[in-house]
């Protein structure tokens, strides 16, 4: 069964900063949704507005049909929405399965009342089972041992999608995914999220610079700049149209053009 | 009316050194992010600085009194500043650990030139005649005390509303590198704040000595009134800070007036208000109205080496038939002495479970401690078995840990420190003297048990009962190590952030090693309190708050490791002081200031290693400045010098801000931008 992330008219002040106005978003679980914009658009702004980091002044999240608001982070993963940090938060002390197997843990521990002391054997290979999947997913088999602090920025990245792949997770928000890896391993990334994608039926919707990766894996795309929604369609006719190229590049480049 | 006016004016005077003394401590932590707990102890050197210049070298008073204040506002702040700088990335756990050090060692050092007894010949040195309101007489003194706070009070809160360099003050803790691309140096900002602030410390210490006496543990305790002060405006706004030390003051100085005077603990409790005030406004104040101050770019502690099993099992075991053997071979009369070691180790080590593992510092663990050891008393009087009483006791220091530790973890960092400070201050002043815990006479037995119809009144026997405890303690924490809830304390000090992501109830998992820690060190007190057969709450003793600063500061040089640091521990504070070089007069007294001192060294010795090796893992994205993050997000070729238009940042001293991206990206880029080390160019 998939799960619809729905984001209504969110508006974040920061003081007398609009970080994100009046932005409105519908992603469809089982797809992969993409969340372009310039810096300093607000995606991750709405990002943490999703994942319960920052309170917005007003607007609702919807995940499936509950509402999210005034959850807090741990409540909203346990509802099923997951995500990764574009300033990367890993377990920097442990090694790369360690930090894979922390997430479904992390997940399962407050289940139940004593589940921060006791784990069933049968939770414990339920956890095992999925880290070692999701390990394998994104491709970082020969590194599980390795301590993720000794890791080079784009291999960090595969452990931090992989944490989140093995947390049985709804839909997952993912910032940035892809920067930090060279050109071979972004040319795979792609289909690493497709297949998880169709595998499990996760939603995903996710922040993205690189063009032709949004282009490979996502069905929608959605252009926010200065904290405004202002492009909704699919990825091939985002690029061409003149409101995305114009916040991108500025206005007199579309002049030019 | 009158009898108002009576209490009134001397508390509004009291009140103004109070508030003189928070806005210090306000100031240095909206600075540098450090909350210096050392800041009462400030006070009190200045004042011991003071009656050294004045009654001893016979200097007028102020000569004495500015002396006193360049030794400690100026030097002082200037130490102070370094230490900050060392500081500027430590984890809260070093922060606090850091000035709890110094805490302990200026107080030690006071104690042991001085003594610990009140120095009370100390004459006022304001003026004392004055005019009259009725019958009450408002001295001179007390009119340049109270003028003397308003200014300082509004002079701060013009200097940082209006002029650049305040305005820079509120920004370097936030953002150096950024306040250093402005042309303002943040190393000169901070100087000042700290010598600003370690003034009026001193200040207060200055102005405090004639009322109370020069005593340290004395004016420790009073300034640490401040901390009330400050609560009030939140650690952050000074002019409620300034409100607050009045407030304080006038309320210590009148409730006594109006309460019962027969009632012992109604009395204590007007004196206690600053503590009750700390801890309503941390359980109350939503946590989103406290500014975390320097949190961010927080380099992690380095992992301990993990042995492997064949190096540990050996060693372990060692350790473990040294531990039997050991009766048998010591003097019989030194068993005693390691049976309270044992005792103190299992406190030890709960103390380094919570600050290694989960991050949170406990100030107040001898407290938890006290509590076993009474309950242990009252269980035992009662006629409870000797196995269920130290249970009794243990379960006891879990709704007592629960207290702390549930209000405190709503917020982060060193609040839960500030909280179990005053928490711990709070119990011994009102607790311990009460029916509850010790009694009126302060003192409560505990006598050795027949456990299972074997006795174990012997000094032997009972070394081998705290024994198989102290085992038993040790295996639990092991098991709780390597359970999920270890698991998940590791991944809680890497990162809370993604923990929370991942659904884990953070705030759940603080609390309930919290809770554990108590448990643990309630037991350790019960141990303790049947060396000597008695336990005893009073001021100075063993259960005493200040020893909960020793414990904090030797634990932190002891090491981090969850086993063997405690027993080091125990045996550096219990057990050394019988041995032959340590034993004597000079070595007892000063070993204190040798623990503070050590504690100080540990903590700043990463600070001084990172900026030694400048920017060799700068490179690695999580140590970058928002500035640089977002120009290289943009991928920007090399960035000119010319494009910033501000003027190369300047560093100073070898301190150049946490990042290097900005001037690796620029390798052409003039001379003095390069950090040190970015010609290795090793990038992560």
């Amino acid at each position: 069964m998939t799960v619809d992330l729905d984001i209504q008219q969110i508006t974040v002040r920061f003081g007398g900063i609009v970080a994100v106005n009046d932005a409105s978003l519908h992603a469809e679980g089982g797809t992969i949704t993409g969340l372009i914009g310039p810096n300093g658009a607000g995606k991750t702004t709405l990002f943490n507005v999703c994942s319960g980091r920052v309170r917005p002044t007003q607007g609702t999240v919807t995940l499936g049909g509950q509402k999210l608001d005034g959850h807090s982070s741990a409540n909203r993963a346990h509802r099923g929405l997951g995500r990764t940090f574009q300033r990367m938060e890993l377990f920097e002390n442990m090694t790369v399965r360690e930090n894979v197997r922390t997430g479904p843990e992390a997940l399962f521990s407050s289940n139940r009342f004593y589940g921060l002391f006791i784990c069933s054997r049968k939770e414990g290979r339920e956890i095992r089972d999925r880290a070692d999947e999701a390990i394998e997913r994104c491709g970082i088999t020969q590194l599980a041992s390795q301590t993720v602090g000794d890791l080079s920025t784009g291999q960090r990245r595969l452990v931090e999608l992989a944490r989140a792949m093995a947390t049985p997770f709804k839909f997952l928000l993912l910032d940035e995914p892809s920067s930090g890896l060279d050109h071979s391993e972004t040319g795979q990334f792609g289909q690493v999220l497709l297949d998880f994608v169709s595998d499990t039926g996760t939603g995903i919707l996710l922040i993205e610079h690189d063009m032709s990766l949004v282009a490979e894996v996502c069905a929608l795309i959605f252009v926010l700049d200065f904290g405004r929604m202002i492009y909704t369609g699919t990825t091939s006719d985002a690029l061409v149209s003149p409101v995305v190229k114009a916040a991108y590049l500025g206005e007199v480049a579309v002049a030019g053009a | 009316m009158t009898r108002l006016l009576e209490y009134l004016v001397p508390g509004i005077a009291d009140g103004s050194i109070y508030a003189i003394c928070a806005l210090g401590l306000v100031l240095t932590y909206k600075t540098s992010g450090v909350f210096n707990f050392a800041h009462g102890a400030l006070a009190a050197a200045a004042a011991y600085a003071f009656y050294q210049f004045r009654n001893r070298n016979h200097l007028p008073w102020p000569v004495a009194a500015i002396l006193a204040l360049i030794i400690v506002g100026l030097i002082g702040g200037l130490l102070l500043e370094r230490l900050a700088g060392w500081l500027s990335s430590a984890p809260p756990v070093t922060l606090v650990v850091a000035t709890v050090g110094l805490l302990v060692f200026l107080q030690s050092l006071a104690t042991a030139v001085y003594g610990a007894s009140n120095i009370d010949d100390f004459r006022p040195f304001l003026p004392q005649s004055g005019f009259h309101v009725g019958h009450v007489t408002v001295s001179g003194s007390d009119m340049i005390i109270a003028a003397l706070a308003l200014g300082t009070a509004v002079g701060l809160y013009y200097f940082f509303q209006r002029a650049r360099l305040g305005v820079s003050m509120t920004a370097v803790v936030d953002d150096p590198n950024l306040l250093s691309l402005q042309g303002v140096n943040p190393a000169n900002v901070r100087r000042i704040a700290w010598i600003l602030g370690a003034t009026f410390a001193g200040i207060s210490g200055e102005l405090l000595a004639p009322e109370l006496g020069v005593s340290v543990n004395d004016l420790i305790l009073l300034v640490i009134t401040a901390y009330g002060a400050a609560a009030i405006g939140l650690f952050d706004s000074l002019p409620l800070t300034f409100l607050g030390g009045l407030l304080i003051g006038v309320a210590v100085d009148v409730l006594p007036a109006y309460l019962p005077s027969s009632n012992v603990t109604l009395q204590s409790l007007p004196r206690n208000i600053p503590f009750l005030i700390l801890f309503a406004v941390l359980v109350f104040v939503p946590a989103r109205k406290f500014t975390e101050r320097g949190m961010r770019n927080v380099r992690r502690l380095k992992p301990i080496r993990q042995y492997s099993l064949t190096v540990m099992g050996p060693a372990m075991s060692l350790a473990a038939v040294g531990l039997i053997v050991l009766p048998f071979v010591i003097n019989r009369a030194r068993v005693d002495q390691y049976s309270a070691a044992l005792g103190y180790a299992v406190i030890f080590a709960s103390l380094g479970l919570i600050t290694w593992t989960s991050g949170q510092i406990s100030l107040c663990h001898l407290a938890f401690a006290a509590i076993g050891a009474s309950t242990m008393g009252h269980s035992l009087s009662a006629g409870v078995p000797w196995i269920f009483a130290l249970l009794f006791a243990g379960l006891i220091g879990i709704p007592a840990g629960a207290i702390v530790a549930i209000p405190a973890n709503r917020l982060s960092g060193v609040y839960v420190a500030v909280a179990t400070f005053g928490f711990g201050i709070l119990i011994q002043q009102i607790f311990y003297p009460t029916f509850l815990m010790f009694g009126v006479l302060n003192n409560i037995a505990v006598p050795r048990p027949h456990v299972l119809g074997i006795g174990f009144t012997g000094d032997r026997a009972y070394y081998y009962l705290c024994l198989i405890v102290t085992a038993l303690a040790c295996a639990s924490i092991l098991v709780v190590l390597r359970s999920r809830l270890g698991r998940l304390l590791r991944a809680l000090s890497n990162s809370p952030v993604a923990l929370d992501a991942h659904g884990a109830n953070t705030n759940l998992i603080r609390v309930v090693v919290f809770c554990f820690s108590a448990f643990l060190a309630a037991i350790g007190g019960a141990l303790l309190a049947g060396v000597p057969q008695s336990a005893s709450g009073a001021t100075g003793g063993q259960f005493d708050f200040t020893v909960s600063l020793v414990f904090v500061a030797i634990l932190a040089f002891c090491g981090r490791r969850p086993l063997i640091s405690p027993f080091i521990a125990a045996f550096l504070y219990e057990v050394i002081k019988i041995y032959p070089f340590f034993d004597n007069e000079t070595v007892l007294k000063y070993q204190g200031v040798a623990f503070g001192l050590l504690a100080i060294m540990v903590a700043v010795a990463p600070g001084i290693q990172a900026g030694r090796l400048a920017t060799s893992r700068r490179s690695s994205e999580r140590d970058r400045s928002p500035v640089t993050q977002r120009l290289d997000d943009r991928r920007l070729g090399p960035i000119q010098p010319s494009a910033l238009a501000l003027g190369p940042p300047v560093y100073r001293s070898g301190r150049s801000p946490s990042n290097g991206s900005l001037s690796n990206g620029s390798s052409s880029n003039g001379a003095g931008v390069r950090p040190l080390g970015s010609k290795t160019g090793r990038q992560l």
